[in-house]
């Protein structure tokens, strides 16, 4: 397997982007990541381009190919990719796995979502499955995780939500973010309750927003940029849908992460900042424990030791998490990558983790029979 | 003469008044399954269908208290409940006019009722699990 270098990113603002239709959403980052690389669009070899819920909502099909051809990027091979939250994450894996193969030597992965639309309702794991039918909306399935999270290890309300308060007081520093406003634990506990124990501040909100990374073979990327960033490990899971099964600990979480570990021949002691997939408050606390930051059960201790906030031992989300930025489902896992990317360059500003070296993604997606769909650990490193 | 209510979905409960779940097993491999799969996802045989337990444990539960989908009451609980003698843990509606007292490791058994509609809009018969 070639080593693989990250050579450029760009990423628009999370929130409402009315003025601009799905594809015109996607082009900018494009054009951005491009001339970050020192990237003639010629010079892509291959386009992967994630959205899970256009489809849907706007008929969309194969819009890869639309939206790379805006940005000058035409003839090669262009795959989308839908894989629920874990799209952007998968569709990064895909070009990650065709570099390191030495089928192309240049990649572009577009992470694009357009979802604040009204009436969008919530999101389900498809509306013909029996469990949708009985009612199961995703909410509810994290709300179960967290019930048996705080009766099998004392978790409390107040630790909840000192996840989104903690990613709140991150994001006022990411202009990028759609809320930045901070938060009291009180304003998480007062909102109103979506699926008992999880309230409205406790679930990440629907967001338009488009990430773009650019890929090099390690061989060449110092032609493209003098600050690559290594791709140390690039996981992929599914779930294994045993019956019976646990809701925590989270076997599928837990099995990603260890095989990012043991590909990049790291730990979690090597890791400087991280993001993870906060779609609900109980999500952040689950992903410590997988990402053994933290022994199983531990998660809301951890938080509120103020060890996963920003200058603490293992920043979690400093851009804000999905919980603050939103989280337009095809382009979350891509954005996540974005920051970790300038972590690791030093280019975050105010929400800089000093002398960042190793970064890890966690993302997960979809839900099936009490687990996920989909599950991503990828680890990034300065050379 | 009005046409017979539809189960929420085709096959997967019998006898409406005293209500069974239809779960898959297989006789190669002994494990039970519900929904049924298509073939036994072990060993790739066939599948029978069997009646499952009617009678449940709370493993987990949250109560959804947006705007429902399905024509569904608001509020409405949903749980995993455990079918003991199946050695099954499935994701069911819990009964949406008991709503309090709800906790893991309740009692419950099964109830089959005309309750909200069908993923093409159509009144229908749904199973909820009920607090004994």
């Amino acid at each position: 397997m070639r080593k693989v270098d990250i050579v450029g990113v760009g990423m628009t603002s999370f929130g409402k982007h009315q003025d601009k239709s799905f594809i015109e959403l996607a082009v900018p980052p494009i054009v951005d990541a491009l001339k970050e690389a020192n990237m003639k669009p010629s010079q892509v070899e291959a386009g992967f381009c994630s959205y899970a819920l256009a489809g849907r909502l706007f008929g969309a099909v194969t819009a890869g190919q639309t939206i790379l051809w805006h940005a000058g990027i035409n003839k090669v091979p262009v795959v989308n990719v839908e894989n629920a939250c874990t799209s952007g994450s998968t569709a990064f894996h895909l070009a990650w796995m065709g570099i390191a193969l030495g089928q192309f030597d240049t990649a572009i992965v577009v992470g694009v979502e357009k979802m604040v639309v009204p009436n969008l309702g919530l999101i389900s794991s498809g509306d013909t499955e029996i469990d949708t039918l009985e009612g199961l909306v995703t909410p509810a399935s994290f709300a179960m995780r967290a019930l048996c999270h705080m009766a099998e290890y004392g978790t409390t309300a107040e630790q909840l939500a000192l996840v989104a308060v903690k990613n709140r007081r991150h994001a006022s520093l990411n202009q990028l973010s759609q809320f930045r406003d901070p938060i009291t634990v009180e304003d998480v506990l007062r909102s109103p309750m979506i699926c008992d124990p999880l309230t409205r501040l406790s679930c990440c909100p629907n967001a338009d927003g488009a990430a773009v990374v650019v890929l090099s073979a390690a061989g060449r990327s110092r032609r493209f940029t003098a600050k690559p960033v290594r791709v140390a490990a690039s996981v992929l899971v599914t779930g294994s849908y045993e019956n019976p099964i646990d809701l925590v600990p989270w076997e599928t979480d837990y099995r990603a992460c260890k095989k990012a570990y043991e590909i990049a021949g790291l730990g979690p002691n090597d890791l400087d900042v991280v993001e993870c997939h906060d779609a609900f408050t109980i999500s952040e606390i689950l992903h410590y424990e997988a990402m053994l930051l933290c022994p199983t059960g531990e998660g809301g201790r951890l938080v509120e030791t103020g060890a996963t906030s920003l200058g603490g031992t293992i920043p979690v989300n400093p851009s804000g998490g999905l919980l603050s930025k939103g989280h337009p489902v095809g382009a979350t896992g891509v954005a996540q990558l974005v920051e970790g990317v300038r972590q690791l360059r030093g280019e975050a500003g105010a929400r800089q983790t000093e002398g960042a070296r190793v970064f890890m993604a966690q993302c997960m997606g979809g839900d099936k029979d009490g687990d996920a769909r989909s599950c991503t650990a990828n680890i990034l490193m300065n050379n | 003469m009005d046409e017979p209510v539809r189960d929420v979905f085709p096959g997967i409960f019998e006898d409406s008044k005293n209500p069974r779940l239809i779960g898959g097993h297989c006789p190669g491999c002994k494990r039970k399954f519900f929904p049924k799969p298509i073939v036994c996802p072990y060993c790739l045989g066939p599948v029978g269908a069997t009646p499952l337990s009617r009678e449940g444990v709370i493993y987990s539960f949250s109560i959804v208290r947006i705007k429902p989908p399905f024509g569904l009451p608001q509020p409405y609980p949903v749980g995993l409940v455990d079918l003991v003698e199946d050695g099954l843990r499935i994701i069911t509606l819990l009964d949406p006019l008991k709503t309090e007292g709800l906790a893991i490791g309740k009692n419950v058994h099964l109830m089959v009722e005309p309750l909200g509609v069908d993923a093409g809009g159509q009144t229908c018969l749904r199973y909820y699990f009920t607090p004994v």
